[in-house]
């Protein structure tokens, strides 16, 4: 038999490849931004587009979706067909991907610095984007698949099952999150509500970074590692045994990013003990990785793909320790909502994704360019000053985190806050904030550098579009296909296997997510809260468009240092009609959930004029524009009839109503501030604005004697 | 206060046991048919992503 000649396809892993490049400093930059932000807030040049809120969701975005995934689907193009020893299914597709790819991440740059959003994290992208990114898959989906059929290699390398798991999984993910009910073109309200809609966020939001930044990486991992080093895996067994374990696990640990709010006890416990498990295939993973380079480690004095390797596999490391240990309730009652958590997810990121990333560059560019890479010595640099930008980001939040934990909770001998003004221990960080933007600001740099590095490369070479290659085709196997063993079978069945993967991680998400979502009395009624009015509704839209829950909670923990500060701890029932629920992650500002009615509206008008007018030296930025910016009132029948329809109990026909009493509502504030000299008209947005934040937490203020049902 | 959930969700204990359950079962499921798995198709699937079949590669493996 005559092997068979074919072609790689070489182009579209280097147009991924610059696509990786250029979001990942796009991305970065704006991390910067507001990095500095936290410190210098005018550094949003007083403009609603380029204000935290906004633009937050745009540098996550940018750095996972574009920066991250674009590199995935470089290194996937790139190992896919050469483990499958085939060219990519269908060409066409191979450009589908890519141009719907960039085409998703530019709706993105449009549409979140104009606040369309729709809160949750890492998942800010409106309805129309949700539905283009689907497609997409689902083009990604078909020509994997399709390469994995017409292969002419009979066994799936454990690459592959990486990347087959990755695709399942986020397809998954990416539908039960968006459930979202249009209200317009460029709004919608989340299906689930409250604590459910919390419970569905979170199992997304940690198993993106489970299987959009680790198993795609893995894969990677697993195919360029022993390629860098010129030797095989450690343990292939381990790495079947790392698969299994890892993708079985990292479903159920989502509720860790849950404890202490009101999601049942139940769930947070089997969150904790899913998260303290997955420390033994993360690492599993991890030594699998160094120890590839067993005998082999003085090439990484030499090699600097293999010096990134080492530190981000090391940061791998370092991050799924620190992942279980801070799941644990103790741990995480002082971690969450702080610093230490910006520390954990950028060692993780800025180590294991950025690392990995720059090494496969370094790696892949020479070879489809047929070239050596430009200079070796930019190349080190880039390491070295990644290596002291990712220490100089880490440890500034790690001291601010345990500062602000440790601020936050510290009681005076007679029993009271030692720190009752929360802008206190917000002014003690300040340092570390500056110090952080110094280790952003290194790492950027050496991603330009690289940049610059990998066109030089380019520049001298030619790219190998098609590269040859010759293997032999797949002759039919029927013969010892009783004889084979189990997983041998597997590796041979690709659709088999996904299904396998699918099943897999379904078990964890039924038994996770079922019960809080259908059984009614995980989430106790409060006879007491009642749908928000309509200009509450409007306010809340607002504050969702600004993105305030980027740096303020809504949700108030059973601890004393939290009741004394914010007031009452936070209950189910409280957030029935919260579509979607505003918990947030994280206090850069303090929680707001009992904010209603602890000042006057003038306090709220003056506040968001200018914070600094009412909290000298806090880094709040001004919202001037709402105090200019007409509501749009024309949207309110809409969404009324939209949260009907999600169950919220208006009375029927009320949208045709709801105006009227949002004006009625909206004069009544203006009429009050008026009082405080403040001549505002009552159709502006702070109006809504400050309605919503007069309401936050007040039904259980307002009804002490509420009771659950 | 988690009491009131523990109290209110019938057969949550089941839940906790046969998720904590399930695992190791998998687990050794998974590692028994590891030990199973012979030498030589180790070795096989591990050099895998060592030869790419380009002309490269090709070239390198002739004598």
């Amino acid at each position: 038999m005559q092997p068979d000649k074919f072609y790689y396809d070489n182009k579209i892993v280097r147009n991924f490849g610059i696509a990786t490049v250029i979001w990942g400093i796009i991305g970065m930059l704006v991390g910067l931004i507001i990095a500095i932000q936290l410190y210098q807030p005018a550094m949003n040049m007083h403009n609603q587009y380029t204000t935290f809120g906004r633009i937050r969701p745009l540098h996550t975005n940018a750095v996972i979706f574009a920066f991250v995934g674009n590199a995935i689907f470089m290194g996937i193009y790139y190992s896919l067909q050469r483990l499958m020893k085939t060219r990519m299914y269908r060409d066409v597709l191979s450009k589908l991907h890519f141009w719907g790819w960039q085409l998703i991440i530019v709706s993105a740059v449009i549409t979140l610095p104009l606040g369309m959003t729709t809160s949750h994290e890492y998942a800010e992208l409106e309805w129309p984007i949700d539905i283009l990114i689907t497609i997409v898959w689902v083009v990604f989906g078909i020509n994997m698949f399709g390469t994995i059929i017409k292969r002419r290699e009979r066994h799936i390398y454990v690459a592959v099952w990486f990347y087959i798991a990755t695709f399942v999984t986020i397809a998954v993910l990416h539908i039960v999150n968006s459930v979202e009910l249009p209200v317009s073109f460029t709004k919608s309200y989340m299906v689930f509500a409250g604590v459910q809609d919390a419970l569905v966020q979170w199992w997304y939001g940690h198993n993106a970074v489970a299987f959009f930044l680790t198993t795609p990486y893995l894969g990677m991992m697993y195919y360029f590692l022993p390629k860098m080093a010129n030797r095989p895996i450690y343990s292939y067994k381990l790495s079947i045994l790392h698969f299994w374990a890892l993708i079985f696990i990292y479903i159920w640990a989502g509720p860790h990013h849950l404890l202490y709010t009101t999601l049942p006890g139940w769930a947070q416990s089997l969150g904790v003990v899913f998260s303290i498990m997955l420390l033994a295939p993360s690492w599993g993973g991890m030594i699998n990785g160094l120890l590839t380079l067993r005998g082999a480690w003085d090439k990484v004095r030499d090699d600097v793909t293999l010096k990134f390797m080492v530190v981000g596999l090391t940061a791998y490391g370092m991050a799924t320790f620190e992942g279980p240990m801070l799941s644990l309730k103790q741990v995480n009652a002082i971690g969450h909502f702080t610093d230490w958590i910006i520390a954990h997810v950028h060692v993780g990121a800025l180590g294991w994704n950025g690392f990995l990333t720059f090494a496969i560059l370094y790696w892949l560019i020479p070879r489809i360019y047929k070239t050596e890479l430009y200079s070796k010595k930019m190349a080190s640099f880039h390491f070295w000053i990644g290596t002291l930008g990712i220490l100089f980001y880490a440890i500034p939040m790690y001291i601010s985190g345990f500062t602000q934990g440790l601020m936050w909770k510290e009681f005076t001998p007679e029993g009271i806050l030692r720190y009752p003004n929360f802008l206190e221990t917000t002014m003690r960080i300040l340092p570390m904030h500056v110090m952080r933007s110094v280790g952003g600001a290194m790492y950027l740099t050496g991603v330009i550098v690289m940049a610059v590095n990998l066109y030089k490369t380019a520049a001298q070479g030619k790219l190998v579009a098609n590269e040859a290659a010759e293997a032999m085709p797949l002759e039919k196997v029927n013969a010892h296909a009783g004889t084979e063993r189990w997983h041998r079978r597997l590796e041979r069945k690709p659709i088999l296997f996904m299904i396998g993967s699918l099943i897999v991680i379904l078990i964890g998400t039924f038994i996770e997510l079922m019960p809080t979502l259908t059984i009614s009395s995980n989430i106790p009624t409060i006879a007491s809260v009642k749908p928000y009015t309509p200009l509450e509704l409007q306010g809340r839209d607002l504050y969702i468009r600004e993105g305030c829950s980027n740096c303020h909670s809504q949700t108030i923990r059973p601890f004393r240092s939290e009741t004394e500060r914010y007031g009452e701890y936070s209950k189910a029932g409280e957030f029935v009609y919260d579509h979607p629920f505003l918990w947030g992650s994280k206090r850069t500002g303090p929680d707001l959930q009992r904010e209603g009615g602890k000042y006057g509206d003038s306090w709220h008008y003056n506040h968001l004029m200018d914070p600094r007018l009412m909290s000298p030296g806090s880094i709040m930025p001004e919202y001037s524009w709402l105090i200019h910016q007409k509501l749009d009132t024309t949207t309110t029948p809409a969404k009324i009839r939209a949260m009907q329809v999600l169950g919220v109990p208006y009375p029927a026909g009320y949208d045709k109503l709801a105006n009227q009493d949002l004006d009625k509502q909206a004069k009544g504030i203006a009429d009050n501030l008026a009082k405080d000299k403040i001549r505002v008209k009552s159709n502006k947005e702070i109006i809504a604005i400050i309605a919503y934040l007069q309401r936050l937490g007040t039904d259980i203020k307002a009804n002490k004697t509420a009771n659950n049902n | 206060m988690f009491k009131q959930f523990t109290e209110h969700i019938d057969g949550n204990q089941v839940y906790l046991l046969f998720s904590l359950f399930i695992f190791p079962v998998f687990f050794i499921v998974v590692t028994l048919l590891l030990l199973r798995l012979r030498k030589q198709h180790v070795d096989y699937m591990s050099d895998i992503p060592l030869n790419d079949c380009t002309e490269t590669d090709i070239k390198l493996s002739k004598p």
